[in-house]
C-alpha cells in the first residue's frame, strides 16, 4: 500500500507539511511531536505551526453528529433474540411443531422442531416494550433503549459473521467499524489511542475485527488483554517494563534523544530522521497514562457495586464496562467490549437454559449498571451504546438449543441520538427472517457511521484502484430510529 | 455494473458463444434487449395506451414505484444496473433482465420480487411491500405494463456510458504498450554516468538543472548494500576491510560476496513472500495451521539463491505440476495458489469455491500484472480495460484446478495438498496420529469422570441444595450464595444456579412442593419430603437397573418426574460446565496437564510429508458469466481465454481439452512480449533497492496508478532483464554497480531539489530507509551475536491444521526462536507484535511496498520488550567482560552496533551516564547500578536512528 494513500482525506498546502506528516504518522499526540519539533528544528519548526494537526487529531465529521463516541458491548457466540428482545406468541404456540416456512438453502447444521422460549417475557417502562426474564436489570433501562428486531446478515458461521460484523465483508480483510470511525473522526484524547477493544476474542478473525487493513496504521484498534484473560489481568501489550524504573527510563530516553539530536544535526537535518523522536516521549508517557485508565482503584465502593465488580459472576465484565466508562469519558472515540469466555461463550447450540442463563446473568448487571453511570455523568446523550452478537438463534431446535440465525435477529443501541424506548423493525412470526424494515448488517453501519456524523458513502479510502467503504456498495440509514 | 448496449463489433474469435462475441454484454443484457425489442414497439405507441391506463399508472404504480424502489432503482443509483424511473430503462432491465413481461405478472422478476417467496430475489430489501401493493402491480403488468414515462433527449442510450477503458484505448494505454527498446540518453556530464541506468536518472535531472548527489562515504555504502541483500548489518570487521581497501574491484567483490551468501536468499526471497501472501495460518473465518507453507517459504529462498530465471519461477508458481518435467521442487511452487486466505467453514460450498478463485486471480493480478482483476467479478473494471468476461474467462482455468481437498474436519475443508510420503511414513503416522489420539482421550476422559464425581456427589446431596436454596434469595450474589454453601459442603455455583432455576421453574411437579414449603417456612417438611422422594427414586432406579441395565426411566410417575430431574444435566442440580467454575485447584490442575500434554503432543508430532498445491480438476473449456458475481445468478459460458486487452485482437488461445489451461497461461504471462510481466517485477526489484518504485503503486500498473518516473528506464531495465533470461542476480548487479544507488542521502543542491522535485522522485539523492521489521529484529540479534543464521526447516510450532486459535483465545505461539525473522511463524489474525507494529504487511494481501508508520507502540515494544531487553544484556555483559575500563567498553559497543569509532563528545556523555547513580536507591549497590547503566546505554544504542535507518 502506497504512504500517499495515508493522507489523501488531508490537503495540504505544501510540500513540506506534507512531507512531514507523512513521516510521522505517530499514533498520539502531535502537539508533543510539535513542541520537540521546535527543540529540533527551531526556525524550521515555526512553518508547521498553522499545518494541520496529526492523524489523529480530532477532526470535524460531514455533518452534525448526534453521537461522539460509540461503545459496542459485543455478546460472541449469537445471543438468542427469541429469548431475549424479540418475543414470538406463535413460537410458544407451535412449540415442537415442524417449522411452517421454508428453511434457507444453506444452513449449518440441520435443525429440528420449532422450540418455544424458556424464558418469560415481561413488558416494562413507560415504553412497555417486552423483555425476557434473562434482562431483568437491562429490562429496567428499556425507556432508554432502541430495540432493533430486523437486522439481518449472509454468514451463518462464527468466523465470517464476526468478520461481516466487524468490517463489513464475510470474504476480504477490510478495515474495522472501530478504525473507518478512527479514520473518519480521529481522537480527543492524544495521549491515548482513539480505538480500543478490551478483552476480544482472537477467534474467528481476531485482530482483523479490530485491524486497519489498508487505512492507516494508527486507525488499528489497540487490544488490552484478550478474551483469554481476567479483565484484572489485561494490559496493553510491552506497556510495563519489568526490568526499568520509570525514572531510569527517563534518564535512559534523555540520553537516547541526544544521540539522536547529534545523528540529525550530523546528517543535515535530514527530516526522515526526526519522525522518531516524539514517539519515544508519547511511548514513555502512554506507560503512566493506560495504566490510570485501567486503574479502577480509585472507584467508589457505590460504583463497583453498580457495575457488579463485587460479586464473582459479574466481576469480569463489569471490570471491562467501567473500563469502557473511563476510556469514553477521556475522549477515546471507539471502545469495544467483548463478552466472552473459554468455553462456548453465547453458542448455545445444546443447553440453551443454562448457557443463555449463565451468560446473561454475566452481564446484565453491569450493562445495567454502565447505562445508569453513563446516564449520571451525562455521557448517553452523545455516546452510542450498541448490543448484540454476530448473529442471533434459530427459532428451530438443536437438541436443547438453537442453532445459528443470521436472517433475523435483534440488537440494540441506547443514547448517541437514537429514538428512546422504541423497537424498529420485525422478524416474522416465529423469528426466523428479517421482514420489516429489514436491516442488514450494511444498514447497521450506515447508520452507525450516520450517528458518528459520518456519511457512509463518503468515507472512502483509495486501495488498490477503488475508492473503499465500510459498507461496501450497499447500506442504507435507518432513519425511523434517529430521534 | 451498469447496463448498456455492446456498441462494438465482435472482437473475439467467432461467434460460437454469445457472450465471447459480445464481451461487455452478460447473457441477461442479451436477453433483456431482445425483450424490449419485442416489447417496445409496442408500447412505443404512448397513444396506444388509453387514458384509463395512464390514469391507473399515475395514480397506483408511480406512487409505487417511487416510495418503494427509486432510491435505489432511479437517477441517483441503479443498483444491479436496473432504473425504474423511465418507461425504456424499465422495461431493459439491468443485470438480471428486464423486470417485466407485460401481460404475465408470474413471468415478472418484480411480481416474484415483491411476493418475496424466492430467498434469492426479493424487493424491496427493507421487507415487503402490502399484499394490496403486490396486487397494483400484478394487474398493472397482466393489463400491459402501460407506462407513460418515456425517456427525453436520449436515443435509445439510456444509462450513462460506462467510465471503464474500451479495449482500444486500453492497447494505448503505457503500461500494456509493448516495452520499448530506449535509445541511451546522452548526457552534458559525462563522468557521473557509469552506466544506462545513471545515463536515464541523470537526463531527467539535467533537464531539471538537478545535480546527482555524490558517492556515499564507504561506511555508509556498505552498510546500505549488506542490509539491503541480506538483511543484516555487516560486522565491524568487514566494514573495517571495506573502508580501508582500496582496490579498485572492492565494491563490485562485495556486491559478488554478498549476492553467494545464503543470506542473500532469506531477504530477497522474504520480498517475494510479500507479494504471495505467504503465512503460517489460513486466517480469516478459521484460523488453522498451514503445517506445510513452510516448504513453498524455504523453496521460495532456495530458487532467489540459486538464480532461478524469474520466469521459469512464475511459470512453477502458477503450473508447477504440468511443466513436462515436474517434479516435486516445481509442484512446491503451486503452493503460491493455495497460500491465500479462506472462509474454510463456508457452509456453502459453490461460493467457497468461487471466492477462492477470485482470491488467486486476485493475487495474480497484482502479484505478476500489477492489475486489479479482483474489480471485475462483478462488473467489467470501472478504471482499466478489464472486463468481466476476462475475468470469467481466466476464472475457468482456476475453477479446472483443485485448490481443495475432498476432505474436510466438520464444517472445515481441507485445502488441497500433494503427499509425497511413502508407505514406512504412512504406517509411522498411524502409530502417532493413535498416540495423539490417546492424549486427547485421556483429557476427555479425566474430565467427563471429574464432571460425573461431582454430578454424583451434588445428586447425593439433591435435598440439601433445596433447603439451602431456601436461605438465599435469587438476587444474592454469588459471594453471599458462597458464605451459605460452603459451611454445610455444597458447591456455591451450583446452589446458586438451582435458586435460580427454582425461581424460574414455579409450575414444575416437582418444586410445587418447595414453593409450597417455601410459603409455609416449613424447611423441616420439605427436608423430610425430598429426602424420601429422592431416596426413593434412586432404590427404584437402582432396582430397574439391575433388571435391566439399559432402564432410561422408571414407571412410577412420581418418580419418573423427580429422577428426569435429578439426571437433568442443565436441571435445578446444574453443574457448571466451565471447568474453571465447578472444580477445586487440584482438579484443575490435572486437567491443564492434561491439555498442554495433548496440544503438546499434537503440535511436535511430525506431518505427513506433503506439500500444498494444486492439481488439475475436471476440466471446463467454459464458465458462466456470474451476473453481478453472484454464483446463483448465472449468465452465458464465456470460453477459457487470456485477458483480452493484453493479447493481441485476434489471438485467442488454443487450450488443451486435458488440462486446466494453467500451464499455457503461465507461459503466455512470462512470454517476453507480455508488456506487464517483466515491467511489474524489475518495479518490484527497484523499490526493494531504492524504497520506492519507479511506478510506486507496485500492485496497480492500471489508470488508477501511478505512472513511471523514468518510463524509458523502467522499459530499459524490462528489456535487459528479459534478456539476461529473467536473471535477477544480473538485475542486482546492473542496479548495485550504479552511480544512482551508490549517491549520498545528502546533496549539497537540497534546496533547488527541495522545489523541483519535493519527493526525490527523480532520484537527485538516495532515499534514507526505516529499517523493515525483519531487519530491525535481525540486527538487533546479530550486533548483540544472537542471531542464528540457519536457513530451511518447519519453524511453526503446530502440527498441519491444528488449531491456532480456537474459543479460548491462548496464544501458543512462540516468536522466541533465534533464527532470522523471515524463519518465524507468520499467523494471520495475530501477526506477531513486532511485525505488526513494523509495517509487515498484511499476509492476506500482495504487497510489494511496504509503508513506512511511526507509531508510539513502536517505541513501546523497543523499550520494554524482552527480545530488546535481553539483546541489551547480553551486548552489555559482553562488552564488560571483554574490556575493562569504561572508555575501552564505550569505544566497543558503538563498534559493535555502530560499525564505527564513538567520538570524543560521545564518549564523554556515555561517561557520565554510566556513572549516574541507580534509581532503586537500596535495591541494588554500587556494582549493579553500574550494570543497569550499561545495560541502557547498549539499549538506547540499539534504539537509535542511527541503527534503525538506513543511509
Amino acid at each position: 500500500m502506497n504512504v500517499q494513500n495515508e493522507m489523501s482525506h488531508i490537503h495540504l498546502e505544501n510540500h513540506n507539511r506534507r512531507w512531514m506528516l507523512k513521516n510521522t504518522a505517530a499514533g498520539f499526540g502531535y502537539l508533543a511531536f510539535q513542541s520537540l519539533l521546535d527543540q529540533v528544528m527551531g526556525d524550521e519548526s515555526t512553518e508547521l505551526r498553522g499545518a494541520e494537526r496529526g492523524p489523529l487529531a480530532a477532526r470535524k465529521p460531514h455533518f452534525e453528529a448526534k453521537a461522539k463516541r460509540i461503545v459496542f458491548l459485543f455478546m460472541k457466540g449469537g445471543p438468542s433474540h427469541v429469548d431475549t428482545f424479540d418475543p414470538k406468541p406463535l413460537l410458544d404456540r407451535d412449540d415442537g411443531k415442524p417449522p411452517p416456512f421454508a428453511l434457507p438453502k444453506v444452513v449449518f447444521a440441520a435443525q429440528g422442531n420449532l422450540l418455544k422460549s424458556p424464558w418469560k417475557f415481561k413488558n416494562y417502562g413507560q415504553s412497555g416494550l417486552p423483555v425476557s426474564d434473562l434482562f431483568p436489570n437491562v429490562a429496567k433501562h428499556i425507556d432508554d433503549l432502541c430495540i432493533l428486531r430486523s437486522l439481518h446478515g449472509s454468514n451463518p458461521a462464527h468466523g465470517g459473521a464476526l468478520l461481516k460484523m466487524h468490517t463489513g465483508s464475510d470474504q476480504f480483510v477490510r478495515p474495522s467499524m472501530g478504525a473507518w470511525v478512527t479514520y473518519g473522526l480521529g481522537t480527543e484524547n492524544e495521549n491515548l489511542p482513539a480505538f480500543v477493544t478490551i478483552c476480544p476474542t482472537l477467534a474467528h478473525g481476531g485482530m482483523n475485527n479490530w485491524g486497519s487493513a489498508f487505512l492507516p496504521a494508527h486507525c488499528q484498534g489497540t487490544p488490552i488483554g484478550n478474551a483469554s484473560l481476567p479483565t484484572s489481568a489485561a494490559s496493553v501489550k510491552h506497556i510495563y517494563n519489568k526490568t526499568t524504573q520509570l525514572d531510569k527510563q527517563r534518564k535512559q530516553l534523555d540520553l537516547l534523544a541526544s544521540m539522536n539530536h547529534d545523528h540529525f544535526e550530523e546528517n543535515g537535518r535530514e527530516k526522515a530522521l526526526s519522525g522518531r523522536l516524539n514517539s519515544f516521549e508519547l511511548a514513555y508517557r502512554m506507560q503512566t497514562a493506560m495504566p490510570e485508565v485501567q486503574d479502577l482503584s480509585r472507584e467508589t465502593q457505590a460504583t463497583l457495586q453498580l457495575y457488579g465488580i463485587d460479586d464473582p459472576i459479574t466481576e469480569n465484565f463489569g471490570r471491562q464496562c467501567l473500563m469502557a466508562r473511563r476510556f469514553l469519558e477521556r475522549g477515546v472515540r471507539f471502545v469495544q467490549v467483548t463478552h466472552s469466555d473459554s468455553e462456548v461463550q453465547w453458542d448455545q447450540h445444546s443447553d440453551l437454559v443454562q448457557g443463555h442463563s449463565k451468560n446473561a446473568s454475566e452481564v446484565d448487571k453491569p450493562i445495567a449498571g454502565f447505562l445508569s453511570d453513563l446516564k449520571a455523568c451525562g455521557l448517553l446523550e452523545d455516546t452510542l451504546v450498541l448490543w448484540g452478537g454476530e448473529f442471533g438463534r434459530t427459532p428451530t431446535s438443536q437438541g436443547n438449543g438453537r442453532d445459528h440465525n443470521p436472517h433475523g435477529f435483534s440488537m440494540w443501541m441506547a443514547g448517541g441520538g437514537v429514538k428512546a424506548g422504541y423497537a424498529y423493525g420485525a422478524t416474522d412470526d416465529y423469528g426466523y427472517y428479517a421482514t420489516e424494515n429489514k436491516m442488514h448488517i450494511n444498514d447497521l453501519h450506515a447508520t452507525i457511521l450516520h450517528l458518528m456524523g459520518l456519511d457512509h458513502e463518503r468515507l472512502t479510502h483509495r486501495y488498490a484502484g477503488r475508492d473503499f467503504r465500510l459498507t461496501d456498495v450497499a447500506g442504507q440509514v435507518a432513519n425511523d430510529i434517529i430521534a | 455494473m451498469m447496463a448498456y448496449l455492446p456498441a462494438l463489433p465482435n472482437p473475439r474469435t467467432g461467434s460460437r458463444v454469445l457472450t465471447a462475441s459480445l464481451p461487455f454484454a452478460t447473457a441477461f443484457l442479451v436477453a433483456a434487449l431482445f425483450v424490449a425489442v419485442l416489447f417496445v414497439p409496442a408500447l412505443s405507441h404512448a397513444q396506444e395506451a388509453s387514458r384509463k391506463d395512464i390514469d391507473f399508472f399515475e395514480t397506483n404504480v408511480r406512487p409505487l414505484l417511487v416510495k418503494h424502489c427509486y432510491e435505489c432503482h432511479s437517477g441517483k443509483e441503479q443498483n444491479g444496473g436496473l432504473r425504474l424511473d423511465f418507461r425504456e430503462t424499465t422495461l431493459k432491465g439491468g443485470d438480471s433482465g428486464s423486470p417485466l413481461m407485460p401481460g404475465n405478472p408470474d413471468a415478472s422478476l418484480l411480481v416474484k420480487a415483491v411476493r418475496y417467496n424466492n430467498q434469492d430475489l426479493q424487493m424491496p430489501p427493507k421487507g415487503p411491500i402490502l399484499p394490496s401493493e403486490i396486487a397494483i402491480l400484478e394487474e398493472w403488468i397482466a393489463s400491459g405494463a402501460h407506462d407513460p414515462r418515456t425517456m427525453t433527449n436520449t436515443e435509445g442510450q439510456p444509462m450513462a456510458s460506462p467510465k471503464g477503458m474500451s479495449i482500444e484505448a486500453g492497447r494505448q494505454f503505457w503500461s500494456l504498450l509493448p516495452i520499448a527498446n530506449p535509445k541511451l540518453p546522452s548526457n552534458k556530464s559525462s563522468e557521473w554516468a557509469k552506466t544506462p541506468i545513471d545515463q536515464f536518472i541523470l537526463d531527467r535531472l539535467e533537464r531539471e538543472n538537478l545535480q546527482p548527489a555524490p558517492t556515499a562515504d564507504r561506511a555508509s555504502l556498505i552498510r546500505r548494500v549488506t542490509l539491503d541483500m541480506t538483511g543484516i548489518p555487516p560486522t565491524p570487521d568487514e566494514i573495517e576491510a571495506f573502508t580501508k581497501c582500496e582496490s579498485p574491484n572492492a565494491y563490485a567483490e562485495l556486491i559478488d560476496r554478498l549476492l553467494a551468501s545464503p543470506q542473500y536468499g532469506v531477504h530477497w526471497g522474504r520480498h517475494w513472500l510479500d507479494v504471495a501472501r505467504y503465512a503460517d495460518s489460513n486466517g480469516l473465518d478459521e484460523n488453522i495451521a498451514f503445517g506445510n507453507a513452510w516448504r513453498y517459504r524455504d523453496y521460495v529462498i532456495q530458487c532467489f539463491n540459486a538464480d532461478k530465471p524469474i520466469d521459469q519461477f512464475f511459470v512453477e508458481n502458477i503450473a508447477g505440476d504440468l511443466i513436462p518435467d515436474s517434479n516435486l521442487e516445481s509442484i512446491t511452487g503451486t503452493g503460491f495458489l493455495v497460500l491465500g486466505a479462506k472462509v474454510l467453514a463456508e457452509p456453502d460450498r459453490e461460493k467457497l469455491v468461487m471466492d477462492t478463485i477470485d482470491e488467486q486471480l486476485d493475487t495474480i493480478g497484482k502479484a505478476f500484472m500489477g492489475m486489479t482483476m479482483g474489480c471485475a467479478r462483478c462488473h467489467d473494471h470501472k478504471f482499466d480495460p478489464i472486463k468481466q468476461a476476462d475475468y470469467y474467462a481466466l476464472a475457468a482455468i482456476f475453477k479446472s484446478t483443485k485448490t481443495f481437498g475432498d476432505t474436510n474436519f466438520g464444517a472445515i475443508k481441507h485445502w488441497h495438498e500433494i503427499s509425497f510420503a511413502d508407505k514406512a511414513e504412512r504406517e509411522s503416522l498411524k502409530k502417532v496420529n493413535a498416540e495423539i489420539a490417546k492424549h486427547q482421550g485421556a483429557l476427555s476422559t479425566f474430565k467427563s469422570n471429574a464432571f460425573n464425581k461431582l454430578r454424583t456427589q451434588v445428586r447425593g446431596q439433591a435435598a440439601d441444595y433445596l433447603i439451602a436454596a431456601t436461605k438465599i434469595s435469587p438476587e444474592m450474589t454469588l459471594q453471599e450464595v458462597a458464605a451459605i454453601a460452603e459451611p454445610t459442603g455444597l458447591h456455591p455455583r451450583v446452589l446458586f444456579h438451582c435458586r435460580r432455576q427454582l425461581s424460574f421453574q414455579t409450575e414444575h411437579p416437582l418444586f410445587l412442593k418447595w414453593h409450597e414449603f417455601l410459603k409455609a417456612n416449613d424447611t423441616m417438611q420439605m427436608g423430610e419430603y425430598y429426602r424420601d422422594l429422592f431416596q426413593r427414586t434412586e432404590a427404584a432406579l437402582a432396582d430397574a437397573k439391575k433388571k435391566d441395565p439399559a432402564t432410561k426411566k422408571l414407571d412410577d410417575p412420581e418418580l419418573e418426574v423427580a429422577r428426569a430431574e435429578l439426571y437433568n444435566l442443565t436441571g435445578f442440580l446444574a453443574v457448571p460446565p466451565k471447568p474453571e467454575f465447578a472444580f477445586d485447584e487440584a482438579t484443575l490442575q490435572e486437567i491443564g496437564k492434561l491439555a498442554t500434554e495433548a496440544r503438546l503432543a499434537e503440535s511436535f508430532a511430525p506431518d505427513e510429508s506433503a506439500v500444498m498445491g494444486v492439481n488439475d480438476g475436471q476440466v471446463l473449456t467454459g464458465l458462466p458469466l456470474h451476473i453481478r458475481g453472484n454464483h446463483r445468478n448465472l449468465g452465458d459460458v464465456v470460453p477459457r481465454d487470456f485477458p483480452e486487452v493484453m493479447r493481441p485482437p485476434h489471438e485467442s488461445p488454443i487450450l488443451s481439452r486435458k488440462q486446466s489451461g494453467r500451464l499455457e497461461f503461465a507461459r503466455w504471462l512470462t512470454s517476453p512480449n507480455h508488456p506487464l510481466t517483466a515491467r511489474v517485477f524489475v518495479n518490484r526489484v527497484w523499490r526493494w533497492h531504492f524504497g520506492k518504485g519507479l511506478v510506486e503503486t507496485t500492485e496497480n500498473f492500471g489508470a488508477l496508478g501511478d505512472r513511471p518516473s523514468h518510463p524509458e528506464l523502467l522499459d530499459y531495465l524490462a528489456r535487459s532483464f528479459v534478456e539476461s533470461g529473467w536473471s535477477l542476480k544480473e538485475l542486482h548487479r546492473l542496479i548495485l554497480r550504479s552511480s544512482t544507488y551508490q549517491m549520498s542521502i545528502h546533496n549539497e543542491a537540497t534546496e533547488t531539489a527541495a522545489i523541483v522535485d519535493p519527493e526525490n522522485r527523480l532520484l537527485s539523492r538516495f532515499h534514507p530507509q526505516r529499517m523493515t521489521a525483519e531487519q530491525i529484529r535481525d540486527s538487533i540479534l546479530s550486533v548483540c551475536g544472537q542471531l542464528d543464521l540457519r536457513l530451511n526447516g518447519k519453524s511453526v510450532p503446530l502440527r498441519n491444521r491444528q488449531f491456532v486459535f480456537d474459543h479460548t483465545s491462548i496464544d501458543n505461539t512462540r516468536y522466541d526462536s533465534l533464527r532470522r525473522a523471515a524463519f518465524l511463524p507468520v499467523i494471520r489474525n495475530n501477526v506477531y507484535t513486532l511485525f505488526e507494529q513494523f509495517d509487515f504487511p498484511d499476509p492476506t494481501m500482495p504487497t510489494g511496498s511496504r509503508n513506512t508508520t511511526t507509531v508510539a507502540p513502536q517505541a513501546l515494544l523497543l523499550m520494554n520488550s524482552e527480545l530488546v531487553i535481553n539483546a541489551a544484556k547480553r551486548l552489555a555483559s559482553q562488552v564488560c567482560s571483554s574490556v575493562s575500563s569504561p572508555s575501552e567498553r564505550i569505544d566497543l559497543l558503538y563498534r559493535e552496533v555502530h560499525g564505527r569509532q564513538v567520538s570524543p563528545h560521545e564518549r564523554e556523555r556515555a561517561l557520565a551516564f554510566v556513572a549516574s547513580g541507580s534509581s532503586s536507591g537500596e535495591s541494588l549497590n554500587e556494582e549493579g547500578a553500574v550494570q543497569e547503566n550499561w545495560f541502557l546505554l547498549s539499549q538506547s544504542l540499539l534504539l537509535s536512528n542511527e541503527f534503525i535507518f538506513i543511509k
